[in-house]
């Protein structure tokens, strides 16, 4: 329902730079996460889209219009803060009715809104409650239900699950997915779980230190991460990364070393996934000792004490198993070996690898 | 081997029950403790009261009569000590009302028995009887002027604390909450002045504010008296309902305001309900406040048709003391009546006070 776009916008406090210039359009309809760790602007970027806070330079563009000067309320936009942000004074059904006051809407058809809406996020048992009697969870639907009820043109979620139980984390996301693509508002969800952005949005914005990192769908993140910070916050449990120094074709990581596809000068960081990582008693690849050993269900995660230094690899529970202290060989897969500069975290995207030494 | 887990087990029972008996005994001292001091404590800060309710029932022109007091003091002292020890001593809460109602029934009875009598309403009569000066001393020695009636001191107190209190909790809402949301220049000076502001005593100021009030022309009007008062409460209400302010959370105004809400509405139907109870001790308290003043009230007002209740209990006890205690006593009661009311019906909003909080 809107074409969002961020020209340039920049946020500074005092001294603190909580965004730096930022470029970013999400397109009619789609759904994007912003995921970056604790503190780098994920919540700044949304107030700045809601226009509680006016970015101290560059232009916020509903629509190709700049909306710099429009009032929030003039904006049309839902919101869900990370503290829920209820009217603790009024009941549930009046929390949720509240966005429809200033919008001049029939009281009866008010009421059927915020049934719909309550019924939507499984609420309706407790419209006459007020908000400090619901769990935290519950709080945070009647959050959403009110950020749904006007129909905004723009729904801003900032970390809209956290205080929900497994189980229902899973349904509320499939559900809030479901909705959105029915409803196809435009809607940013501002996360740190990686999980969330990854089976909700169509594209992630992965953020961190007040720069947008990398944008991209959450394969592309996977698989083609731009930096180390990308490569390292996504995917559980965490790629390995090994530093080594680089020279010619030969890059040295501890006690061995690895042949590259063409001459490179300096230290880079080797970036391999544990599902990519491959174990096998044929001596071919690298020599390593399986040290811990942690069944995770369907997988099993092995820690291995190689030549290059520790690695996580992830077998499926098909593949053969092995104990620990076992004496093995591990092999990568060649194209999702990655290869970035140690200075600049930035990834090295020629740099292939074409044998284990 | 089982004999010896017997043994250990009745060892160990025993201990917990050693430990258990302990706690007991160390609750029920340190409760024990805690009502006793409670008694004492209260008996200096309760007894000038109970003296003046006593005697503006009991006094007759021309003397008190102490015995109606002391019969009154034998029978109610032992009914507290009574009560305290059933507080103590009957662990049933059924039991205790039961005791507590015997207790009271008891104690008024023998009231009645025993002062009944000797009590009247004598000495409420300047409630209904306009000139009551006049008629004690005689008209000579009223001086020739009238004394006016009581009740226009206690609409005058009246309308002076309800204005004082509107002016000083519109003021202070409105101040908090700038100084709670805003940034400005000098915003930490501000609020650090306001503390240092309510630090110096008020009497410091009398002859300056007289002077500021003669020559500005309000001197002798109770709306000069209503701003100089308000004016030095400000600093402090100013700082509270700030604390109160601070105490609502950004989130709850930005939502509002998101919701469509313009910022007025969003303070008007988010905001100020949030902090309802922190206005409403700032009210009472400034209304309490106003209603005592005396300082202001004796130096800047002359005009009798201008007195408040501070200014008639004054000069009743002025112009026939020493011929009746009971009418002092009476006025007195009178005086306190409504903000003893006050006190009493919104005790648990003024304890809020604590919670707002006093926040940098
Ligand atoms: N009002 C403010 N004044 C000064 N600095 C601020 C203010 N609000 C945020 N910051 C700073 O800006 C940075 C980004 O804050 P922001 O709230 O956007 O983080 P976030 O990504 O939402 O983190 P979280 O996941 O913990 O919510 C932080 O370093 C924070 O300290
Ligand atoms: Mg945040």
């Amino acid at each position: 329902m809107a074409r969002i776009e961020l020209r340039n916008v920049s946020k500074v406090w005092d001294n603190v730079v909580a965004l730096e210039p930022t470029n970013l359009s999400v397109a009619d309809g789609e759904f994007v996460a912003v995921l970056g760790p604790s503190g780098c602007g994920k919540s700044t970027t949304l107030f700045i889209l809601a226009g509680i806070y006016a970015p101290s330079k560059g232009e916020v563009l509903f629509d190709d219009q700049v909306v710099n000067d429009v009032e929030p309320r003039d904006r049309n936009i839902g919101i869900v803060f990370q503290s829920y942000a209820l009217y603790p004074h009024m009941n549930i059904r009046d929390n949720i009715r509240f966005p429809l006051k200033f919008k001049k809407t029939e009281k009866e058809e008010a009421m059927r809104l915020v049934e719909e809406s309550a019924k939507l996020v499984h609420i309706e048992e407790f419209l006459d409650r007020k908000p400090s009697q619901l769990s935290g969870g519950q709080q945070q639907r009647v959050a959403l239900a009110r950020a749904l009820v006007k129909e905004p043109q723009l729904l801003l979620l900032d970390e809209p699950l956290s205080n929900l139980d497994a189980t229902l984390r899973m349904s509320m996301r499939s559900e809030i997915k479901t909705l959105q693509q029915r409803l196809k508002i435009t809607t940013i969800l501002v996360t740190h779980d990686q999980l969330e952005a990854i089976t909700m949005a169509d594209r992630i914005i992965c953020m961190s230190r007040g720069k947008i990192e990398q944008i991209g769908s959450p394969k592309d993140l996977y698989e083609n991460p731009s930096s180390l910070f990308v490569a390292s916050f996504i995917g559980a449990p965490p790629i390995n990364l090994l530093e080594g120094v680089a020279s010619q074709e030969k890059l040295n990581l501890n006690k061995g070393s690895i042949i590259l596809n063409h001459a490179h000068q300096g230290k880079l960081t080797l970036g391999i996934r544990p599902e990519n990582i491959k174990i096998t008693k044929d001596i071919q690849g690298i020599k390593s000792r399986v040290g811990l050993v942690e069944p995770m269900g369907r997988e099993t995660l092995y820690v291995l004490e190689t030549t290059i230094g520790e690695l996580r690899a992830l077998v499926p529970e098909s593949a053969p198993q092995w104990g620990q202290g076992e004496d093995i060989f591990c092999q990568f897969e060649k194209e999702s070996c990655l290869f970035f500069d140690t200075e600049t975290e930035k990834l090295v995207s020629n740099l292939r690898l074409v044998a284990i030494e | 081997m089982t004999g010896k887990t017997q043994t250990n087990l009745q060892t160990d029972q025993e201990y917990w029950n050693l430990r258990a008996r302990k706690s007991k005994r160390a609750r029920w001292r340190q409760q024990s403790i805690l009502i006793g001091f409670l008694i004492l404590a209260s008996i200096p800060v309760l007894l000038p009261y109970f003296w003046l309710f006593t005697i503006s029932f009991s006094a007759r022109t021309g003397g008190v009569e102490s015995f109606v007091l002391w019969r009154a003091c034998a029978i109610l002292l032992p009914a507290v000590f009574i009560g305290g020890a059933v507080q103590m001593f009957i662990p049933s809460r059924r039991h205790r009302l039961d005791a507590y109602f015997a207790i009271i029934v008891v104690a008024l009875i023998a009231l009645v028995w025993s002062i009944g009598p000797y009590l009247h309403l004598e000495n409420y009569r300047f409630l209904w009887n306009p000139n009551i000066v006049e008629e004690l001393k005689g008209m000579s020695g009223a001086g020739g002027d009238q004394f006016p009636w009581v009740w226009s001191a206690f609409w005058n107190s009246l309308i002076f604390a309800c204005v004082q209190s509107i002016v000083v909790l519109y003021v202070s809402t409105l101040a908090g909450y700038y100084i709670s949301r805003f940034s400005f220049p000098g915003r930490s000076t501000f609020l650090q002045s306001l503390l240092v502001l309510h630090a110096f005593p008020a009497m410091t100021l009398v002859i300056p504010i007289f002077l500021i009030m003669f020559w500005v022309g309000l001197i002798d009007t109770i709306t000069g008296v209503v701003l100089v008062v308000v004016t030095l409460e400000l600093p402090f209400s100013i700082f509270l309902m700030k604390g109160f302010f601070d105490s609502v959370s950004w989130d709850i105004e930005m939502s509002a305001i998101v919701d469509g809400a313009s910022r007025r509405q969003a303070f008007v139907k988010v905001v100020l309900p949030q902090v309802k109870g922190g206005m409403l001790a700032i009210g009472i308290l400034a209304f309490i406040k106003g209603w005592e003043e005396y300082v202001f009230v004796r130096t800047l007002l002359f005009e009798k048709s201008n007195w408040m209740m501070s200014l008639y209990l004054f000069w009743v006890s002025e112009d026939i003391m020493g011929v009746d205690y009971g009418i002092v006593a009476a006025v007195g009661v009178f005086y306190v009546l409504p903000s003893l009311l006050l006190y009493l019906f919104f005790q648990k909003y003024i304890v809020q006070l604590n919670i707002g909080g006093v926040k940098g």
